[in-house]
C-alpha cells in the first residue's frame, strides 16, 4: 500500500531517536498503558503508523499511534507490557525520557470510506491503532456512513479504553463489545469478535473495513468479510511483525515481497491476497 | 582490520576460525577454508563466536566475599587470600581435603599447570574436571581394551568411509562440522545407521533408525555381536592376531541372540540382524558415540561393548575404520590428556605407577601423593559430609551440569573456601569466596586438543578485557605466592614441558603447530608428523582385551509413581550451562527459554497442549517448563536440556553413577509430568449464519 | 582524463604504496596454509591476486558483522540524553576484490540507499575505494559467467585491473576512481592495440574456464509456475544445518538484528549480522515463531533472491560468487538447487 508520507531524503542519520517526554500515564488495564509523550517539535502523522520506541539498554519496539497528532506535538501510545522492552517502557515515570524515531509505514487509507459506512473491527490491543481513526471519524462530523465498531476483548477486565468507548457511543458510533470469557457483572456478549456480524446494520458490500487484532481474528474477519460481498480492495488490515529497523533494512519484517514496515503496516484484503502475505 | 587464525572456542569438532580485530575489538568471525574439520563452513555458535567476548557482564576485577558480599579487590589481595587460606586449610586437616577442578574450556597449558599446581603445590591428586561427566567412561574403558581412549580415526575420513554406525551420538547438532561430513559419505553413498531413542536430526539421514530403550545399549552391542559370530562375520584372523579374552568374552555373548535381545530394547531381531550385516561386511565401517553410550551407570561397559564391536569386526586400526568417541567441549580431550584427572598425570600415565611418579617427582621437585585422588562426583560428596573443605574451581559450573542440584548447592554451602575463577559469573560463582577474572580464549595463546587428537594453536587476538589474566598466569601467580615457583615467559615454555614428561605429545611443540592445521598425538618427537589414525599394527597396549560385558537395567526405571523415562541433553543453539551463548543476541534470542519434548500420543493421554506449561518432578525435585510435543521423542520418554537455570533439569536427574567412571546416570532417570493449566476451554458462541446475513 | 590506461607490474606496489598514505589498504592475503583473508596489508608484496574466493564476502567492509551504531553516555539520565553517533568514517580501499562482488555492490546501494537511507551503509561506502581485478581463472564454485555479474565487468567499478602477464590493464569507472589514478598518473600509459588484444584474449581464457553455468531465469521461471513442489523444499530443508553461513557470506544478504549493550562507560547500540535461516529471526511477542518450520525459511531465501530480489531491485539476489557453495554444510547452496532443479526439470520432460 503506498506510503502516505515522503521518505526521508536528508543525511540525517535514521536511527538515532528523538527525545521525547512522557507527560502522563495511565493504567488502562492490567497491563497495559497510556503513555502520553511530547516531543519538542510537534510530529505529524496519520493513524496506522507507527513509531520505534527505544529505552537505552534494553532495544526498540514499533507501537502504533494511538492518537490524532496534537499541534503541541503530543502522542499517545498505547502499550502492553509483554516483553523485554515493553515492561522497560512500562517501569518508566512521567517526566522521564524516552527515544522515538517515526513515523514509519503507511498508514490507513482515509480516502477510500468517503461516503462509505465503516465497520472497525478490533481485536485485543488492536483497538490502539483504530483508536485515531475513531477519532478522526468523530471530529470530521462524517455526514455520510455510519461507522460501527466491534470490539472483542479476552475478559471485562481487558476492556481497554471503556470509558471512552461510551464517549464514543455518544458522538454517535455504533458499538458492540464481545469476551471470551465473561465474570459475574458482565451482562454482554461472549464469543469471538467475528460473531458479532449481525450486529451491524450496514449493507457489507458497499461498506469499509478496518481490522486490527491477532493473526488469527484478522484472517478470520478477512474472510468473512469477503464472504458477505465486501470487495477485497475495501478491507483493510494492519499487520505485526517482529521489527528491528521500522524502515525496510533489517529484514526481520519481510514477508513475501513485502516489508511490513514500509509496505506496510496497513494492507488491504487484495494485496494479502496477491502477495500470498498471510500464508 | 586483522584476522587471527585460532580456534573455536565451543564444541569438540575444533574449527579453525579467523577473529576479525579492528582497533582492540574483535568485530568478527569468518571459517578457515583450507582447515581439514570445516573446510570453510562453521556452525551457528562459530559463527556468532566473536560477541560475547566483549559483553558487559565479563568478569573485570578479582572479588572476595566481605560480610557475605562479594567486593572488588586487587590482584594481590585475592592471591595472597586464596594462598594463605589454601595453606591453612592444608596444613589444617590435609592436602586431600581440598578439590580442584579443572576445565575442559582451558587450553592445555592451563590444564597441566592445574594439575601441576594440585599435585606439586597442594600435594594432592583431588584433580579431575567435567570430563568426569561425558566421557569418563571412555576414557576407563577404552584405555583397558586399547590402551588408549580417544577417537581413533580423522574427521577428514568420514566422508569416504562406508558405513557409518552413529550410537548415542545428536551429531549434526552437537558435533555439527562432524555431522558434515557424515552427510557428505552419505550424499557419496556411505550407508548410516544411527541407534537412538530419540528421533534426532542425523536419524532423519539414516538408512536405518533403531530406536532401542534407553539404558539397553548393552543389550543392543551385544546382539549386533552375537549375530555377527552367528553369521561367519568374525575377522577371525584379526581376532587371533590382535586381541585376547575372546574365549570367555563369547559364552556371555551366547546369550544375546537377538531375539532375547528384542526382548530388553524392544529393537526388532531382524533389524539387529540387518545392522550386523551391513556394519560387519563393509570394511571401511566407522562407529560412533557420544554422550547416550557414556552418560549411564554402565557407561564403562557400554564403551567396552562397542570396543568388543570393532575388534570383533576388525574394524580398527585402519583409515576410514575404526571407534570414535565424539567428545563434547572444544578441549576435553586435551584435558585429559594433560592430567587433569585423579588418577593420571599428563598422557595417562598413572599416578599408582612409581616410574611415572618418579619421573614426576624429579621434573616437579616435590614428593608426590601415591594413591588415586577424588572424582568430581566424589568431591561433591566429600564435601557434602564436610570432610572436603575448600575448592578451587577454574572454568566450570558445577552447579548447573552436576546432577541433582540441590545436593550439590548443599554440598558448595558446606565448604569453608571457595574459589571461582571464570570469564562470567555463573551459578557456581554466586558461593564464592573469591572470584578470579580470566581472559577468555581471545586474549591468550594455548592449544587445544579438537576430538581427533589434532592439537591446534589457539592465538590471541586482543589483549585481555578489564583486569582479567589468563588462566596459566592466575596459576603460576598463585603457586608463587605459595612458595612454589612456576615462571613461564609464555605458554610455549609450558608447552615445552608437557613435551618432555608426555610421550605421546613429545614432538608437539607450538612453533611446529604455526604453519598449517596442528599436530595429531601420538607424535612422539619432533620429526614425527603426528598420527591420523591409531592402532595400526598393534593397540597402544598391545593386545586389544575383550572384556566382558553383561546388561544391567537403568538404576532408576520407570514405575507407577514416575512413570516416564527422562534423558537429557543439549541443543544445537546453546552450549553446555550457557555462559557464553547466553551473551550472544542471536543464541539468546533462538531458545529463550527451556522445553520439555514429549511424544503427542502421551501428551493426549496426559491433556498437555504444544506449549503450555507443565510439571516435570523426580524423587529429587521438580521444576516447570513449557511441552514441546513432538514426534521426535518415542512415547514414554522425555527428553529436557540441561543448559536453562530457570528450569534446570539436573534437578531432575539421578546422581546414581557408573561404579567405575563415577560418571552420573544422566540419560535415564524416572520422572512425572503433571499439566499445570488445565488447557483452557474458549466457550465459542455458535458461529455466525453468514449465509443468512449475505442475503440481508 | 582517459580511462583505460595501462600500469606496469614493477609499478603496483609504488602505487599502492601511495594509496596506502591516505587509506587503509585491504586486500587478499595468503595465511594458515591456504585460506585467503582480506586483512589490513602491511608487506604489499604478500599480496595474493590469482586467489579463490575469500569468505566472507568484501560486503564486510561496508556492512560489517558487528557495527557500533550509537552510544549514549549515561542511560539512566534521563534528563539529558547525548547521543553519539558511531559511524565509521576510516578511508579505506579494497583491492583485489573480484567482479562479482563488485556487481553485488551496485544492488546493496540500491538496497541501503533507496528510500529511508542507511546513514552507516553510506558513510563506509563514501569511504571506500574498491580496486577490482578480472578473474584470470574463476574457482570451480563460481558461476558469475551465466549472469553477466563476471568474471570481467563493464561498469559499475572504480577501478578494474586485468593482468596482463607484465602488465595491468586499468581501466577507471568513477570519478572516485579517476582522482586515484590521476594523482598518479606519471605511473600510467595509454594503452597500444596490442593491451587491448592481450585483454581481451584474458576474458575470453577466463571465459572458458568456467565449471559452472547456471540459468537462474530458469529456475525462477520454475518456480513462478509452481513446478517446484513442496517435497523438494521440505528436502531442502531436512538438509539444513541453521548454520547461518548461506547468509552470512552471501555479499548480498542484508539483515541484521540490533542489540543494546550496557557498558560502565555507557550503553552501545550496536547491530550485528542476522540470518533468515533462524526461527527466531521471526520471533514475535508472545513467543509466536511465524516461521518456525525449516521449509519456510529455507524457501524464503530462495524466493526472495530468485523472485523478489528482480521485482524490487532489479537483479537476482545473487551474483555467482560460489560462497554459499564453499560454505553450505548441508549441500543446499544455489548452485547445488539450481542444478539440482534443473536435473529434475529435464527427467520430468523424459516422462
Ligand atoms: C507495526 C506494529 C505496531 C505495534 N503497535 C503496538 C501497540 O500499539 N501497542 C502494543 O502494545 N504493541 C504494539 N506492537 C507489538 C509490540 O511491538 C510488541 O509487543 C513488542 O515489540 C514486544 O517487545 P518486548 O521487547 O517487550 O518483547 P520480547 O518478547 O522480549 O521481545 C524481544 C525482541 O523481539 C522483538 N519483538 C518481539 N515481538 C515483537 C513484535 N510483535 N513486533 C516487533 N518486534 C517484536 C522486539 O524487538 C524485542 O527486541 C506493535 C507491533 C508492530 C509490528
Ligand atoms: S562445529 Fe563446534 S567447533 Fe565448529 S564452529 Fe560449531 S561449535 Fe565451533
Ligand atoms: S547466493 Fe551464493 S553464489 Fe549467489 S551471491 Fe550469494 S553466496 Fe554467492
Ligand atoms: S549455509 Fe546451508 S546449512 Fe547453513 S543455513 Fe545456509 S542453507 Fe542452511
Ligand atoms: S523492521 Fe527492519 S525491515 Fe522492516
Amino acid at each position: 500500500m503506498k506510503n502516505n508520507l515522503k521518505n526521508n531524503k536528508t543525511n540525517a542519520n535514521i536511527y538515532i531517536p528523538l527525545n521525547g517526554k512522557i507527560e502522563e500515564i495511565t493504567q488502562l488495564t492490567g497491563d497495559v498503558r497510556l503513555f502520553k509523550i511530547k516531543t519538542e517539535t510537534p510530529i505529524d502523522y496519520v493513524p496506522g503508523q507507527f513509531f520505534m520506541l527505544s529505552v537505552w539498554g534494553a532495544g526498540e519496539v514499533p507501537i502504533s499511534v494511538a492518537s490524532l497528532p496534537e499541534k503541541n506535538g503530543t502522542i499517545e501510545l498505547c502499550i502492553r507490557k509483554t516483553g523485554i522492552v515493553t515492561s522497560a517502557i512500562h517501569s518508566l515515570k512521567t517526566g522521564q525520557s524516552i527515544g522515538l524515531r517515526g513515523p514509519y509505514g503507511n498508514g490507513f487509507p482515509i480516502d477510500i470510506s468517503k461516503g462509505r459506512d465503516v465497520i472497525l473491527v478490533a481485536g485485543g490491543i488492536g483497538i490502539a491503532p483504530l483508536r485515531p481513526l475513531i477519532q478522526q471519524f468523530i471530529k470530521n462530523h462524517r455526514k455520510a456512513g455510519k461507522v460501527t465498531l466491534l470490539y472483542g476483548s479476552r475478559t471485562p477486565d481487558e476492556i481497554i479504553f471503556r470509558d471512552e468507548v461510551e464517549e464514543w457511543e455518544e458522538s454517535g458510533i455504533a458499538v458492540a463489545l464481545t469476551v471470551d470469557k465473561g465474570n459475574d457483572n458482565w451482562k454482554g456478549n461472549v464469543g469471538l469478535v467475528t460473531g458479532l456480524w449481525p450486529e451491524v446494520r450496514t449493507d457489507f458490500k458497499e461498506a469499509v473495513a478496518y481490522i486490527c487484532g491477532p493473526d488469527v481474528m484478522i484472517k478470520a474477519a478477512m474472510r468473512d468479510l469477503f464472504f458477505l460481498g465486501m470487495p477485497d480492495e475495501r478491507i483493510i488490515t494492519t499487520l505485526e511483525a517482529h521489527m528491528k529497523c521500522g524502515v525496510g533494512k533489517c529484514g526481520h519484517c519481510y514477508i513475501g515481497p513485502q516489508y511490513i514496515c514500509t509496505d506496510g503496516p496497513v494492507f488491504s484484503y487484495k494485496e494479502i491476497k496477491e502477495q500470498s502475505i498471510l500464508k | 582490520m586483522n584476522k587471527v587464525l585460532t580456534v573455536c572456542p565451543y564444541c569438540g569438532c575444533g574449527c579453525g576460525l579467523y577473529l576479525h580485530v579492528e582497533n582492540g575489538k574483535i568485530v568478527g568471525v569468518s571459517p578457515s577454508r583450507s582447515h581439514p574439520v570445516n573446510n570453510g563452513s562453521l556452525c551457528v555458535k562459530g559463527w556468532n563466536a566473536y560477541e560475547f567476548v566483549a559483553h558487559p557482564d565479563r568478569l573485570k576485577y578479582p572479588m572476595i566475599r566481605q560480610n557475605g558480599e562479594l567486593k572488588r579487590s586487587t590482584w594481590n589481595e585475592a592471591l595472597t587470600l586464596v594462598a594463605a587460606r589454601l595453606d591453612e586449610i592444608k596444613r589444617k586437616h590435609g592436602p586431600d581435603s581440598i578439590g580442584i577442578l579443572s576445565s575442559a574450556k582451558c587450553t592445555n597449558e592451563e590444564n597441566y599447570l592445574m594439575m601441576k599446581f594440585a599435585r606439586a603445590v597442594l600435594g594432592t591428586n583431588n584433580i579431575d574436571h567435567c570430563a568426569r561427566l561425558c566421557h569418563s567412561s571412555t576414557v576407563g574403558g577404552l584405555a583397558a581394551a586399547f590402551g588408549s581412549g580417544a577417537m581413533t580415526n580423522s574427521i577428514s575420513e568420514i566422508t569416504d568411509a562406508k558405513v557409518l554406525f552413529v550410537i548415542g551420538s545428536n551429531t549434526t547438532e552437537q558435533h555439527p562440522m562432524i555431522g558434515m561430513h557424515m552427510l557428505e559419505a552419505v550424499d557419496r553413498g556411505a550407508i548410516l545407521i544411527v541407534a537412538d531413542p530419540r528421533r534426532t536430526k542425523i536419524a532423519e539421514f539414516a538408512h536405518i533408525h533403531i530406536r532401542q530403550k534407553s539404558g539397553t545399549d548393552v543389550a543392543l552391542l551385544m546382539g549386533i555381536m552375537n549375530s555377527i559370530v552367528n553369521e561367519g562375520l568374525v575377522d577371525t584372523d584379526f581376532v587371533r592376531r590382535r586381541t585376547e579374552n575372546f574365549d570367555t568374552f563369547e559364552e556371555v555373548l551366547r546369550r544375546y541372540s537377538p531375539d532375547v535381545v528384542e526382548g530388553i530394547t524392544g529393537v526388532k531381531a531382524n533389524d539387529i540382524r540387518r545392522v550386523a550385516r551391513i556394519y560387519a561386511m563393509e570394511k571401511r565401517s566407522m562407529l560412533f558415540y557420544a554422550m547416550g553410550i557414556t552418560q549411564h551407570i554402565t557407561g564403562i561397559d557400554n564403551v567396552r561393548a562397542c570396543a568388543n564391536l570393532v575388534m570383533l569386526t576388525g574394524h580398527i586400526g585402519l583409515p576410514m575404520s575404526g571407534l570414535n568417541p565424539l567428545r563434547g567441549q572444544n578441549n576435553v580431550q586435551g584435558a585429559c590428556d594433560m592430567g587433569g584427572l585423579p588418577n593420571v598425570y599428563s598422557g595417562y600415565q598413572t599416578v599408582t605407577d612409581p616410574k611415572a611418579r618418579k619421573k614426576f617427582e624429579m621434573a616437579w621437585r616435590r614428593k608426590l601423593p601415591e594413591s588415586p585422588g577424588l572424582t568430581l562426583t566424589d568431591m561433591i560428596e566429600k564435601a557434602y559430609d564436610s570432610s572436603l573443605k575448600a575448592m578451587y574451581i577454574m572454568g566450570e559450573n558445577p552447579l548447573l551440569s552436576d546432577p541433582d542440584l540441590n545436593h550439590v548447592k548443599e554440598a558448595l554451602e558446606r565448604l569453608e573456601f571457595l574459589v571461582v575463577q571464570d570469564i562470567f559469573p555463573n551459578e557456581t560463582s554466586e558461593y564464592a569466596d573469591v572470584i578470579l577474572p580470566a581472559s577468555s580464549y581471545a586474549e591468550k595463546d594455548g592449544t587445544f586438543t579438537n576430538t581427533e587428537r589434532r592439537v591446534q594453536l589457539l592465538r590471541k587476538a586482543i589483549e585481555p578485557i578489564g583486569e582479567s589474566k589468563p588462566d596459566w598466569e592466575i596459576i603460576c601467580e598463585l603457586s608463587n605466592s605459595m612458595g612454589y615457583e612456576m615462571n613461564y615467559r609464555g605458554t610455549y615454555e609450558i608447552m615445552e614441558e608437557i613435551a618432555i614428561l608426555t610421550p605421546s605429545y613429545g614432538g608437539i611443540l607450538h612453533h611446529r603447530l604455526q604453519e598449517g592445521f596442528g599436530l595429531q598425538w601420538p607424535c612422539h618427537n619432533i620429526n614425527h608428523s603426528g598420527t591420523p589414525y591409531l592402532h595400526r599394527k598393534k593397540f597402544a597396549r598391545g593386545l586389544g582385551t575383550f572384556i566382558t560385558v553383561d546388561f544391567v537395567p537403568p538404576d532408576e526405571p520407570p514405575d507407577s509413581e514416575y512413570p516416564f523415562l527422562l534423558t537429557t541433553g543439549r541443543i544445537y543453539f546453546r552450549y553446555h550451562t550457557a555462559t557464553m551463548c547466553r551473551r550472544t543476541a542471536v543464541l539468546e534470542r533462538e531458545e529463550p527459554e527451556s522445553f520439555v519434548e514429549i511424544n503427542p500420543e502421551d501428551a493426549e493421554r496426559l491433556g498437555i497442549k504444544n506449549r503450555s506449561m507443565v510439571k516435570v518432578s523426580s524423587r529429587r525435585g521438580e521444576i516447570e517448563l513449557k511441552a514441546y510435543v513432538t514426534n521426535r521423542t518415542p512415547e514414554g520418554i522425555v527428553f529436557i536440556p540441561f543448559h536453562f537455570r530457570e528450569a534446570a533439569a539436573n534437578i531432575l536427574t539421578n546422581p546414581a553413577t557408573d561404579p567405575g567412571a563415577k560418571i552420573p546416570e544422566y540419560k535415564v532417570c524416572a520422572v512425572r509430568i503433571e499439566p499445570l493449566a488445565k488447557p483452557k476451554k474458549v466457550r465459542r458462541i455458535p458461529s455466525v449464519d453468514l449465509e443468512a446475513l449475505r442475503i440481508t | 582524463m582517459k580511462k583505460e590506461l595501462i600500469l606496469d607490474k614493477n609499478n603496483l606496489s609504488y602505487w599502492l604504496r601511495q594509496i596506502r598514505k591516505k587509506r587503509e589498504l585491504i586486500g587478499p592475503l595468503m595465511n594458515g596454509g591456504n585460506d585467503i583473508v582480506f586483512k589490513s596489508v602491511d608487506k604489499i608484496h604478500e599480496l595474493v591476486l590469482d586467489c579463490p574466493a575469500s569468505l566472507p564476502s568484501p560486503k564486510e567492509f561496508i556492512f560489517p558483522q558487528y557495527e557500533p551504531m550509537l552510544r549514549i553516555r549515561q542511560a539512566s539520565n534521563v534528563k539529558y540524553q547525548e547521543i553519539t553517533d558511531l559511524s565509521e568514517k576510516t578511508r579505506r580501499v579494497i583491492f583485489g576484490v573480484r567482479s562479482c562482488d563488485i556487481s553485488a555492490l551496485g544492488l546493496l546501494d540500491r538496497f541501503y540507499l533507496k528510500g529511508h537511507k542507511d546513514s552507516y551503509y553510506a558513510e563506509r561506502r563514501r569511504n571506500t575505494l574498491f580496486i577490482s581485478i578480472v578473474c584470470k581463472d574463476p574457482d570451480p564454485t563460481c558461476f558469475c559467467i551465466g549472469l553477466g555479474t563476471g568474471p570481467y565487468l563493464e561498469k559499475g567499478f572504480d577501478i578494474q585491473i586485468t593482468d596482463l602477464g607484465d602488465r595491468y590493464f586499468v581501466q577507471i569507472g568513477s570519478p572516485e576512481g579517476a582522482k586515484t589514478v590521476k594523482a598518479m598518473s606519471f605511473l600510467f600509459r595509454r594503452p597500444q592495440k596490442t593491451d587491448y588484444e592481450d585483454q581481451y584474449e584474458v576474458f575470453l581464457s577466463s571465459k572458458a574456464r568456467f565449471h559452472k553455468r547456471i540459468n537462474l531465469k530458469g529456475i525462477r521461471q520454475m518456480i513462478l509456475e509452481e513446478k517446484v513442489k513442496d517435497d523438494f523444499w521440505q528436502w531442502v530443508a531436512d538438509r539444513c544445518f541453521e548454520c547461518g553461513g548461506c547468509v552470512y557470506n552471501c555479499p548480498l544478504c542484508t539483515c541484521f538484528t540490533v542489540t543494546d549493550r550496557a557498558y560502565s562507560e555507557g550503553t552501545e547500540r550496536i547491530r550485528l549480522w542476522d540470518a533468515c535461516m533462524f526461527k527466531g529471526f521471526t520471533r514475535m511477542a508472545g513467543g509466536i515463531l511465524p516461521n518456525e518450520m525449516m521449509v519456510k525459511r529455507t524457501k524464503r531465501w530462495y524466493y526472495h533472491k530468485l523472485i523478489h530480489y528482480p521485482e524490487t531491485l532489479g537483479g537476482f539476489g545473487c551474483v555467482g560468487c560460489g560462497r554459499c557453495t564453499i560454505t553450505c554444510p548441508g549441500k543446499i547452496d544455489m548452485a547445488s538447487i539450481a542444478t539440482k532443479l534443473k536435473g529434475l526439470a529435464i527427467s520430468e520432460e523424459e516422462k
